[in-house]
């Protein structure tokens, strides 16, 4: 009986393994890696920025700055719909998980030396464009002291301006950081970067480009910024439609744009006939005799492009955008050579600096019309050379008219320009009040159209430095 | 650890064998007078015993010295016989009706006397689980034990239950106590494939494959001192489950035979208004789906939706009755036993086949039970068991939002005919019925989009024990728990919003090996003094693995095939944990009246830093039996016992929460689970973790006190028990959020404290117990607080659960969990909503907590009565306090479909319960009027809040309600069918009382495995059921 015994404990110990060390020992997770690589990171940063900024701030917030007629779960109303989940989603998105990751790989590429310029420059201006997007959402934000949780766990929040000027050093040094380069042996990083593959020259007209956007937000408040913006302007900036910043979506299943994923997710794949976003009064009287009607547009029942009330849905008798817009493989614009023509042609309307404001507000419009006409990868519809010429050619000559009326023909122009562009539409509006579309949404809380989102209640919860809420109503720094 | 066992497997040898003698004899049952087998015999104070075999006899050696034998059954009283010189001792046991000396299972399997308890144990017997069966073993609890919360989440068939012992302790979601099967802790971990808010399919945990028909008691070790010895796992109680073992009966083997047939249909359903018919703003629109907002019905004629027939406007009462059918289930267990001194076994088939009340939702398991046990020799004894389980289910409700497959009754349009959606499919695979752009066919919904478990579990255990002398006895326990949890979740192409068809493919792989060594050795030194220690080492290892794919966009609609798709996307998970323990008890009796216990437990675990992963714990409980010490001879209190105990769990945490690591990234989010899938373009995505690891991270520590007493009065006829506990849970292991903006979202920490205090009261009174009359009613009280005593600095609350709209379930110092959302803008003295003057509709204010989402008590009434062969018996379960927030009843106010939304329709609509701002911060009562009831309706909840339908969730259920009637053998005048019962039994019988209006209050969106309670959102409609039971035994 003995030996029974003898042969179960002995097969019991056997189970159990010789050493306790080893078997506690296994606490690593065999699935996750401890470093990872620029050109794997990069593309989640780059990916996850944009597919978020697009279903919060694009889809659902397209109609505050009225590019659209209505959305799901608008905060236009202002309230509490302009915080909660779209707050934290957004802010969580910036601060927890973009930055820090470009944060790492910046600091992985300093270490690394000179050969990873380029890489650093990349992460460097990506943050520069969330932290712009930041402070452009919630006004005030941590700057100075964010992503520094050993110095910093409860970071302090800076004043918009400070953030803007901190912006333009960000990107001051990382085109610094592209000049330094050297000539041989940079770090490939042509499959990481998604916007440029690796192209430096156009990676530094980027970040020249986006310091003047920032420029041009303090100089709605400070005019001694003309002198940055000057210089800004000597240097190379985005000038060609073939160097727009933008992410291309493949559009295959599981990486189409989420503007076509709304609509199959929830309607019948087609915004056409699933009749989710129309253009709004303001987007359709500006288009009226603009060949970008048709381009972006379908015909309702009611004819004549028909649009439908701010925070109505159209319905099968209004226009409604169409499969050429709401398409899958649609990019995700950052930045377009018009903008920059246009605050050219803002500057010189505002006499700040010399030359032909009509010249510019034409070329600008005939930058955006190539752009989204012809340029814009995977269109469904184009508009030939000629139709551009053609409603070019048609519009006013501006140099007559006053200043106010220049300025006018200008920003309707610009917001044109920014479509679909969700936060540089918005901070277009707000800082140039053109069109004019300042007043509160129907059935709103508040008394003109938002100006800001509340702060994430997450980060709230956790950091004592949050200030208070301010009204939704209340405008932004840089707002006149 | 090598060396312990070493140590144990050499003692074995130290000890010769004194001279023996053999005892025998047979055990009968002073009832009527039959033998009893599977009576434990045991010489006191040692660990040298035996069992009755089927004839009721026994043999047992014992050593020349003088002794006693100590004759325990369970459900009759014990007895002791000195020996003296005799060698044949026949006993005769007494039912047990006073409890006095019960024999329980405590911790590791060892049996204990009741009476030598120094904290509380709440046990049912299998006859209380089979009144009225259940799929799922935690519902036939409901009501019957103290000390617990048990919700079942919705009427989903295999659907998840919620226990909760003694409240929640920890902040990190460690809340569900720990099953233990035969010894062996089995995985109760619920895995959810899809989100618990989108689209959510509530798949039972591990513990649901208890089969009732195995399970011989149940006991709840509730404090820390009765589960100290199952260690870091335990702190949240332990369900001990001990399975059936083989017995004969009259000397031959029996054969049972159980069948029930079940009936449920629907519990509650909302009060529907019937005036209105389906549209806006009065207007008819057929194709409608949740807007009741039409024209009032008059007599109209319309075009029908579905048939496109020119009918007569009207609303179908009953419609959700043409969707929901009446749920059928068939429960047969057949079960063969025999046992004699030599061996026994059990094999025992059972068969559950469920149609659910949802069109094609099927749950079939087949259990399949063996177990048994050999006596090698006086010393040596061994016993295995093996359970497996195949569980198949198709057609699983889904629940949540943002998910196609949801449907709820907020769908039944009024004037909607559903018989009309028949068929759902044309023979091209396009889809009929519903004509809605957005919305789909029920039916197809149903019948077309899979979602299917197929869940293969296998327990097994082995055990032996050896006993080289009287004194000492070393067990040795293996168990093994295998679960491969593989589910089908599918959209076919056509259905509206996947309208190019996906489908998930989960497959989940569950691992627990547990080796228990135990040495026990008994001592009597004389002097009524006795002592009982035991030592034990034990080695639990568990590991998950699980592979999802993800497939999009089929060209085939029915092939779910990776490469029938144009992107998959694959995903892994992998888990593994180690913890060895080391413990030991020592128990000093005196004269049996009182008992001092002392535990101590070293674990040494995988998932802390190499510094902290050992800790130590110890336990001190005490147990006197008062009337005996007192040697009281009252009738009035004729049995007394205080017991007292402090004890301290350890506890460590999830594995892999300390290193710092790049994420493989399978998808960027979005809004709506709009998401990009990685390889994005040909790119790989990398992201580093978001969590601050921890630098020192310590073990938790969970400190119980407990004090009790058992009374029980006139000889017996009404016994009370009654715990006062108070716990804290300190060092919780958490993921604390920090400030975002730091570049983190968390840190894992210990911190916090949970305190919880509480008072369980069980009264059980046999109100008449005459010869052919028996009134036996139980009335149990549960009280508990568990309050969050701190969070880390700085933070104001930390998040356990979140719906969509901000409704939140959040830990915030000095409170119980609380339910948390956006709120009214309101008066701060009344609370009464502030008008918006411009519209006449109420508006949103801050975030707040609204209350606590516990209950304040809980109570169940137990009763039973039996006359001759009838046994009527009946539980009603009454839940006090908390709060639920119900989306149904949300939707069914904007859908305009619930009988409050038809008050006042055409006329004047004034929000009274408003007030309307002075602006000198007085209010005054609201007179403007809103555009209509459908805008006032559809705008209860502007920004997101939600106070409006926060509900208080108490509840009175008649749970349960069972009448069985047992043959008499006269009557069945055979040898060869020696008894039959047959009953009906009810569960879920009436809704007696509730606050929350339409929905049933128990019901749950985040199921067994999270801890947010208190948020309901399209769950399934639970479901009231009547059963028939055939109980047969040759």
């Amino acid at each position: 009986m003995k030996r029974l015994l003898i042969i179960f404990i002995s097969a019991a110990s056997m189970m159990i393994p010789l050493s306790c060390a080893d078997q506690l020992d296994i606490n690593r997770n065999p699935l996750l890696a401890s470093k990872a690589d620029p050109n794997a990171v990069l593309p989640f940063a780059i990916v996850q920025y944009s597919n978020r900024t697009t279903t919060e701030i694009g889809t659902r917030m397209v109609d505050v700055y009225q590019h659209a007629s209505a959305t799901f779960n608008s905060p236009r109303a202002g309230g509490g719909a302009a915080g909660g989940f779209l707050s934290s989603n957004q802010w969580g998105m910036l601060y927890a998980i973009v930055l820090p990751n470009l944060t790492l790989v910046e600091k992985d590429a300093r270490a690394a030396g000179e050969s990873n310029n380029n890489v650093a420059a990349i992460a460097i201006t990506l943050k520069a464009l969330a932290f712009l997007d930041a402070t452009s959402l919630f006004g005030d934000i941590p700057f100075s002291q964010a992503l520094n949780a050993t110095e910093f766990p409860q970071p302090e929040y800076d004043a918009q301006e400070d953030v803007l000027r901190g912006i333009v050093a960000m990107l001051d040094e990382a085109m610094d950081l592209i000049d330094a380069m050297p000539a041989t042996g940079n770090f490939n990083v042509t499959q990481g970067d998604l916007i440029y593959g690796g192209n430096m020259t156009n990676w530094r007209a980027f970040a020249n480009s986006l310091k003047i956007r920032v420029l041009m937000l303090l100089r709605n408040k400070d005019t001694s910024v003309d002198a940055q913006i000057t210089t800004a302007l000597n240097e190379p900036y985005i000038s060609s439609n073939t160097q727009a910043a933008m992410l291309r979506y493949p559009g295959t299943t599981g990486n189409q744009n989420a503007w076509l994923q709304i609509v199959t997710a929830f309607g019948t794949g087609s915004n056409e006939t699933t009749n989710y976003f129309g253009p709004s009064p303001v987007m359709r009287d500006l288009l009226e005799g603009d060949p970008r009607l048709q381009l972006y547009c379908v015909d309702g029942t009611a004819g004549n492009y028909a649009e439908s009330e701010i925070g109505v849905f159209p319905t099968n008798a209004e226009a409604r955008y169409s499969n050429n817009l709401i398409r899958g493989n649609l990019p995700d614009i950052w930045l377009l050579p018009a903008e920059i023509t246009f605050y050219r042609a803002e500057l010189v309307a505002k006499g700040a600096f010399a030359g032909d404001a009509n010249a510019l507000y034409r070329q600008a419009v005939t930058e955006t019309l190539q752009f989204w006409g012809q340029t814009i990868p995977g269109a469904q519809q184009t508009l030939t050379t000629g139709q551009i010429t053609t409603f070019v050619t048609g519009l006013p000559d501006i140099n007559p008219l006053t200043q106010a009326q220049q300025l006018v023909a200008i920003g309707e122009q610009q917001y044109l320009a920014t479509f679909w562009c969700p936060i540089v539409s918005w901070n277009h509006v707000r800082r140039t009040k053109i069109p004019d579309i300042q007043a509160a949404a129907p059935g709103s809380t508040i008394t003109t159209m938002l100006k800001r989102l509340l702060y994430s209640p997450v980060e709230r919860a956790a950091n004592i430095n949050t200030p208070n809420d301010v009204l939704t109503d209340v405008p932004m720094w840089f707002e006149n | 650890m090598r060396k312990i066992l070493l140590l144990i497997f050499c003692c074995s040898f130290l000890f010769a064998n004194a001279q023996e003698r053999t005892i025998s004899g047979r055990v009968t049952s002073a009832e009527d007078g039959s033998t009893l087998p599977g009576v434990n015999v045991l010489l006191k104070g040692t660990a040298v015993g035996t069992v009755t075999d089927s004839n009721g006899e026994y043999r047992l050696s014992v050593s020349e010295t003088t002794g006693t034998l100590v004759f325990s059954f369970i459900g009759f009283q014990s007895l002791e016989v000195a020996i003296n010189e005799r060698s044949t001792i026949d006993a005769v046991l007494g039912a047990d009706v006073t409890q006095l000396s019960e024999v329980v299972v405590t911790a590791l399997g060892v049996e204990k006397q009741s009476r030598e308890l120094g904290y509380g144990i709440s046990g049912i017997k299998s006859e209380d689980l089979t009144v009225s069966r259940e799929a799922n073993i935690l519902n036939a609890l409901q009501g019957k034990v103290t000390g617990v919360t048990i919700t079942q989440s919705s009427g989903n068939l295999g659907g998840s239950t919620k226990i909760i012992v003694r409240g929640v302790s920890s902040l990190s979601g460690r809340n569900n106590p720990l099953w233990v099967v035969d010894g062996m802790p089995i995985n109760d971990a619920q895995d959810n494939t899809t989100s618990r808010i989108t689209g959510n399919r509530d798949f039972a945990g591990g513990s649901a494959v208890i089969n009732p028909d195995d399970v011989e008691s149940i006991n709840v070790l509730k404090g820390a001192a009765a589960t100290a010895l199952y260690g870091s796992r335990a702190a949240a109680g332990v369900i001990v489950v001990t399975t059936k073992k083989g017995k004969s009966k009259q000397g031959r083997a029996t054969v049972t035979v159980n069948s029930s047939v079940r009936f449920d249909n629907l519990f509650r359903i909302p009060e529907y208004q019937n005036e209105y018919a389906g549209g806006a703003n009065f207007k008819y629109d057929s194709t409608a789906t949740a807007a009741n907002w039409g024209p009032r019905i008059v007599g109209q004629e319309v075009t029908e939706l579905g048939t496109g027939d020119r009918v007569a406007l009207q609303v179908y009462k009953d419609n959700y009755k043409d969707f929901y059918r009446t749920d059928r289930t068939l429960i047969n267990n057949i079960a063969f036993s025999d046992g004699n001194d030599k061996g026994d076994y059990r094999l025992s088939i059972t068969s559950l086949n469920q149609l659910g009340i949802l069109p094609n939702a099927e749950l079939d398991r087949l259990t399949t039970s063996f177990n048994a046990g050999m006596k090698h020799s006086d010393k040596l004894k061994s016993r295995f068991g093996i359970q497996y389980i195949s569980t198949q289910s198709q057609g699983t409700g889904v629940a949540g939002a943002n998910d196609p497959n949801v449907f709820g009754l907020v769908g039944f349009v009024r004037s909607t005919n559903f018989k009309n959606f028949k068929p759902w499919i044309d023979e091209n695979g396009n889809q009929l019925g519903f004509a809605g752009a957005l919305d789909n066919n029920p039916f197809w919904i149903q019948h077309e989009n899979k979602n299917e478990r197929n869940d293969e579990r296998f327990l097994g255990n082995f055990e032996t024990t050896y006993s080289p002398i009287q004194e000492l006895n070393f067990t040795a326990r293996i168990g093994y728990d295998f679960d491969q949890d593989n589910r089908l979740i599918t959209n076919r192409v056509g259905t509206r919003s996947r309208a190019t068809g996906d489908f998930t493919i989960d497959k989940i792989n569950r691992k627990q090996l547990n080796v228990d060594l135990i040495a026990t050795y008994f001592k009597d030194f004389g002097s009524n003094l006795n002592l009982k220690v035991l030592g034990g080492f034990n080695y639990n290892k568990r590991g998950l693995s699980a592979e999802t794919l993800f497939s999009q966009s089929l060209s085939i609609p029915e092939l779910f095939n990776p490469s029938n798709a144009l992107s998959n996307v694959p995903t892994r998970a992998f888990a593994e944990q180690v913890l060895f323990g080391g413990y030991g008890e020592a128990s000093l009796s005196y004269k049996e009246w009182a008992t001092l216990s002392i535990t101590g437990r070293n674990d040494w675990t995988s998932t802390l830093p190499a510094d902290n992963r050992s800790y130590f714990y110890p336990s001190a409980s005490l147990a006197v039996v008062v009337t005996d010490a007192l040697g009281m001879k009252s009738k009035v209190l004729n049995y007394g016992k205080l017991r007292a105990s402090l004890a301290q769990v350890g506890n460590d945490t999830n594995p892999y929460q300390l290193d710092f690591n790049f994420i493989p990234v399978a998808v960027a989010t979005g809004q709506y689970s709009l998401n990009q899938n990685f390889p994005f373009n040909g790119r790989l995505g990398f992201q580093a973790q978001n969590r601050i690891p921890p630098t020192n991270l310590l073990p938790e520590r969970q400190t119980t006190f407990e004090v009790g007493a058992e009374l029980q009065f006139l000889d017996s006829r009404l016994t009370l028990d009654v715990s006062y506990f108070n716990s804290s849970n300190k060092n919780q292991i958490l993921a604390v959020p920090v400030p975002q903006s730091t570049g983190f979202a968390t840190q894992t920490l210990n911190v916090g404290e949970v305190v919880q205090e509480g008072v369980e009261i069980s009264l059980e009174a046999k109100v008449i117990n005459s010869k052919n009359f028996k009134w036996n009613s139980i009335v149990n009280f549960t009280h508990n607080e568990s309050t969050v005593k701190s969070l880390t600095e700085g933070t104001e609350r930390i998040l356990i659960a979140s719906e969509f709209n901000n409704i939140q379930v959040v830990a915030v110092p000095g409170r119980e969990f609380q339910l948390f959302t956006t709120t009214y803008l309101s008066d701060p003295v009344s609370g009464r909503p502030i008008i918006n003057p411009a519209n006449g509709l109420r508006q949103s204010g801050p975030v707040a907590t609204r209350g606590s989402v516990m209950p304040d008590f809980t109570m169940g009434f137990v009763n039973s009565f039996s006359y001759k062969g009838f046994t009527l018996s009946g539980t009603i379960d009454w839940r006090s306090g908390g709060l639920i927030h119900s989306a149904t009843v949300q939707y069914l106010w904007i859908a305009g479909d619930a009988a409050e939304t038809a008050v006042n329709r055409g006329g004047t609509f004034i929000d009274t319960y408003g007030v309307l701002a002075n602006g000198d911060g007085t209010f005054r009562e609201n007179d403007i009027p809103v555009r209509s009831a459908q805008t006032f309706w559809n705008n209860l909840a502007p920004g997101g809040a939600a106070d409006a339908t926060i509900f208080d969730a108490s509840f009175a259920k008649l749970r349960e309600l069972g009448l069985s009637y047992t043959v008499p053998q006269h009557i069945l005048g055979t040898r060869f069918v020696k008894q039959l019962q047959v009953g009906v039994e009810g569960r879920n019988i009436a809704l007696l009382y509730a606050k929350v209006p339409h929905i049933d209050p128990e019901a749950n969106l985040f199921g067994a495995g999270a801890d947010g309670f208190g948020v309901e959102r399209a769950a399934v409609p639970s479901t009231r059921s009547i059963g028939f039971n055939v109980r047969l035994t040759f």
